[in-house]
């Protein structure tokens, strides 16, 4: 008979103190991005007289909002340990048809409005699918319909244009209690995302993105699991797709390629993680508004705009690199 | 009548036969063990019973009616609840989370109720007087043992009437494991069958009324426990009477110093251990647990953050991440504790695995030779036995000896002369402890130099030559040939005066 030697030693001081900072260092990448996002602000109020006001806040979550809706989809599907590249093509295809089928009857608009919305999700139920049956990789598919839907959203309006009816492009000037509508969209989203990730969807999606193998072990079905996420995120691009258009006003096929990195990006500066598992739609807002923001910087800075992407780039690696000097941390200590 | 009868049980892995013609049968209200070496077929017989594989052929009943689950989830229904060896729990998930998982309580909104989540678990925990775990803590930061207690408290969740339990004591310390053992008496005394896998046959003989012998993928022989002696289980599960375990031990230690530790600190639990050891010596390590073995072996192999001199072979050396510890024939090789977190990809095969931490052995030029990297690996196959169909076969699909040979193998290929074995045994069956414990003989008379933690006193007793005992983050006691027992080091790891 085999006798083991061990005895659990008490609970001690230390490692309380460990428990606390593991807390900080699981949120490290989300805090480095609220501190971004402040200095950002602290630069942008400084050169900018009225930036700290409310129609500033209406303006900029106006700005930000196709972003934000494209990068919740792309967030949940993080989360799940994916990454969807045919947003891209979900937006653009949205555009195009809003553009070329919207009347100034609100009932058409409505209608295609929800047909959109549909495609969205089929296309991203279907990406899903093709991930689970075939077993390829979630890049390599959603790259694939990307290009496809591309493809269809130029044979159906092949360069920018159309039109959409005057009162749909002024939808983000609507205004409540002083918050335009976008700002209350944003509000939504955030409840939206508290209650989805306290469901038993939200968690099976987190855990299967945390480690797929026990999830099945756990009885979660890997295919549905894939077609819900990648589908969500196909609705979230259509939404974002119908939101764009009432900014722009007309179609684009190529606008959606716009959003594909800088959805992600919004989301990895937010904190989420590419491996999956972990990541929280509030950093993803935060990193969206960065992205937004420095738009707005590069103008009262007066310089030429090619440096937003270098800035953004800089953003990125500042992100990744707090989140990863976390983990490492956080994993040293744990062992 | 029986709970689960099955027989004619078969399961292929590409050329390998995992389960042929197997039969088992159990009845309610026993402990049912079932015992074989690795690679018998256990855990592919279990995994069919619990949903997660489907047999080739075979027929299954539950209380007389066929039984063939299509997934975990069908299993469960049916009452059939399974605790993996190799764990099935989320590591981004609360404890409670876990062991709820998909079956939480919740509110109106459909959202979870954290309120009853959490009392649930915690009238679990009192249930069956849990050991304490903090339900709120995050999966990833708990231990080993902790983790394993996770997974007993979610197969108990679901209130099977079959539970399964794969080797769930080897991860546990003495007091958890016999408390899990008491615990599976109790069940099985409310009329649920415990089907009961382990490796130490004194729980087997504590526990079991019934055993079932596997051995290469079909049953040897079924027992009633009390009427069968150790001997002849050991005999039936290798095929052969088991000469004997521990290997001869030789004195093969020169005078040449391998490694010199001085003042080794590392996080709250190492504080400050020094030692020798020797070319041609294996040095055991033991003291209870958490007392700095674990935090001694990450930092040796550059995997935790440490401070402390370190010599190899007469040099003083910086190791600052586990790449500087794998360098050619003056470096340290590792054999982790957690088999598929850190020692083994289980998605690559068995020749990547070997070969990728000395990708560079077989390049020319910059080139991969393929044919050197086969001759080597066919060698490190053969030599340790590694049974597999090809050495292309997926590593997650071995059996776990078979797996643990593949990270010895691993890390022999570095050529590494310091080896650094950290409870390399645990959840191996007899016949692979034997050779293992002789490879390590073997290796020591070649001139290799092993560190060797077990969590299992006989083999610090029996294989090593002499023995350290952590207390406290520091060396309490070097036991020296004649003088270790299980006795002295348990008198050393406790007491302040050591022996």
């Amino acid at each position: 008979m085999s006798v083991s030697v061990a005895e659990r030693p008490a609970e001690t001081e230390p490692a309380r103190h460990l428990a606390w900072r593991g807390w900080l260092l699981d949120r490290a990448p989300f805090l480095v991005a609220c501190l971004m996002l402040l200095v950002v602000v602290a630069i942008y109020g400084a050169l900018q007289k009225g930036v700290f006001t409310l129609d500033e806040i209406n303006l900029d979550t106006a700005a930000a909002m196709t972003l934000i809706l494209a990068a919740t989809g792309q967030t949940i599907v993080l989360i799940r340990g994916g990454i969807d590249l045919s947003i891209g093509g979900v937006i653009s295809l949205g555009t195009v048809i809003a553009a070329t089928q919207f009347s100034d009857d609100p009932l058409t608009v409505v209608m295609w409005s929800a047909l959109i919305l549909a495609i969205g999700f089929a296309v991203g139920a279907l990406n899903g699918l093709l991930i689970s049956a075939l077993k390829l990789q979630p890049f390599l598919v959603t790259l694939a319909s990307w290009s496809i839907l591309n493809g269809i959203a130029m044979l159906i309006l092949p360069t920018d244009g159309g039109g959409v009816p005057g009162w749909w492009i002024g939808f983000s000037y609507n205004q409540i209690l002083g918050l335009a509508s976008p700002v209350w969209m944003l509000i939504g989203l955030i409840i939206f995302w508290y209650w989805f990730r306290a469901t038993r969807l939200g968690i099976t999606i987190q855990a299967t993105g945390s480690n797929e193998k026990s999830a099945f072990l756990s009885g979660v079905s890997i295919a549905r699991i894939n077609v819900v996420t990648y589908g969500l995120s196909g609705l979230f691009a259509a939404a974002a797709a119908l939101y764009l258009t009432t900014q722009t006003g007309a179609g684009s096929p190529t606008i959606g390629k716009d959003y594909i990195l800088p959805s992600v990006a919004a989301a990895v500066i937010g904190g989420v993680s590419l491996f999956g598992g972990r990541g929280h739609l509030l950093g993803t807002v935060i990193g969206a508004l960065i992205l937004t923001l420095i738009g707005n910087l590069v103008f009262v800075l007066r310089v030429s705009s090619y440096w937003q992407p270098v800035m953004s780039g800089v953003i990125l690696l500042v992100a990744v690199l707090a989140s990863s000097l976390a983990e490492k941390t956080a994993r040293g200590q744990e062992q | 009548m029986d709970l689960i009868e099955v027989s004619g049980l078969t399961k292929r892995y590409g050329g390998i036969v995992a389960l042929s013609e197997a039969q088992f049968s159990a009845w309610a209200g026993e402990v049912h063990a079932l015992v074989g070496e690795n690679g018998a077929g256990k855990s592919t017989f279990i995994q069919i019973l619990s949903g997660a594989v489907h047999p080739d052929e075979g027929k299954l009943q539950l209380e007389g009616q066929p039984y063939s689950p299509i997934n975990p989830d069908a299993a469960q229904a049916l009452g059939v609840a399974a605790v993996f060896q190799e764990l099935s729990l989320i590591p981004d998930l609360a404890v409670e989370q876990n062991i709820w998982f998909r079956r939480e309580p919740r509110t109106a909104l459909l959202t979870v109720d954290g309120k009853a989540l959490r009392r649930k678990t915690l009238e679990l925990f009192d249930k069956y007087r849990f050991p304490p775990l903090d339900p709120a803590r995050e999966l990833r930061r708990l231990t080993l043992a902790e983790r394993q207690l996770v997974e007993i408290a979610k197969g108990l969740a679901k209130d099977p009437r079959i539970l399964i339990l794969d080797e769930a004591t080897s991860a546990l310390p003495a007091k958890e494991a016999e408390w899990l053992l008491a615990l599976t008496r109790q069940i099985a005394a409310e009329g649920r069958l415990v089907i009961f896998i382990s490796h130490r046959m004194g729980e087997v003989r504590a526990i079991a009324d019934r055993l079932t012998i596997f051995r290469n993928g079909s049953t040897v022989a079924s027992h009633v426990a009390t009427a069968v002696s150790d001997d002849e289980i050991v005999t039936q599960m290798i095929g052969r009477p088991l000469v004997r375990l521990y290997p001869e031990r030789k004195a093969t230690a020169t005078e040449r110093i391998a490694l010199k530790v001085d003042d080794l600190r590392s996080g709250s639990r190492l504080t400050g251990a020094s030692f020798e050891l020797r070319e041609g010596e294996v040095l055991g390590v033991g003291g209870l647990q958490g007392h700095g073995q674990r935090e001694l072996f990450q930092s040796l192999f550059g995997a935790s953050r440490a401070t402390g001199s370190i010599e190899l072979w007469g040099k003083p050396t910086q190791i600052a991440n586990p790449r500087h510890a794998l360098i050619g024939r003056d470096g340290i090789a590792l054999v982790p504790e957690d088999r598929p977190g850190q020692g083994l990809l289980l998605t690559k095969s068995v020749r990547e695995n070997l070969t990728l931490s000395v990708i560079r052995r077989f390049t020319d030029k910059g080139f991969l030779s393929r044919g050197r990297e086969a001759a080597l690996v066919k060698e490190m196959v053969d030599f340790l036995r590694i049974k597999a169909g090809t050495p292309e076969q997926l590593a997650g699909t071995l059996s776990g000896g078979n797996q643990q040979k593949v990270i010895f193998g691993k890390m022999l290929l570095t050529e590494a002369r310091v080896l650094l074995l950290y409870d390399p045994t645990r959840g191996v069956d007899v016949g692979t402890k034997g050779e293992i414990f002789q490879l390590m003989r073997d290796l020591a008379a070649r001139g290799y130099a092993i560190l060797f933690y077990s969590s299992d006193l006989p083999e610090l007793v029996h294989v090593p030559d002499r023995v350290l005992v952590l207390r406290s983050g520091r060396v309490a006691a070097t036991l020296g040939a004649g003088r270790v027992s299980e006795e002295a080091i348990l008198r050393a790891a406790v007491l302040d005066e050591a022996a």
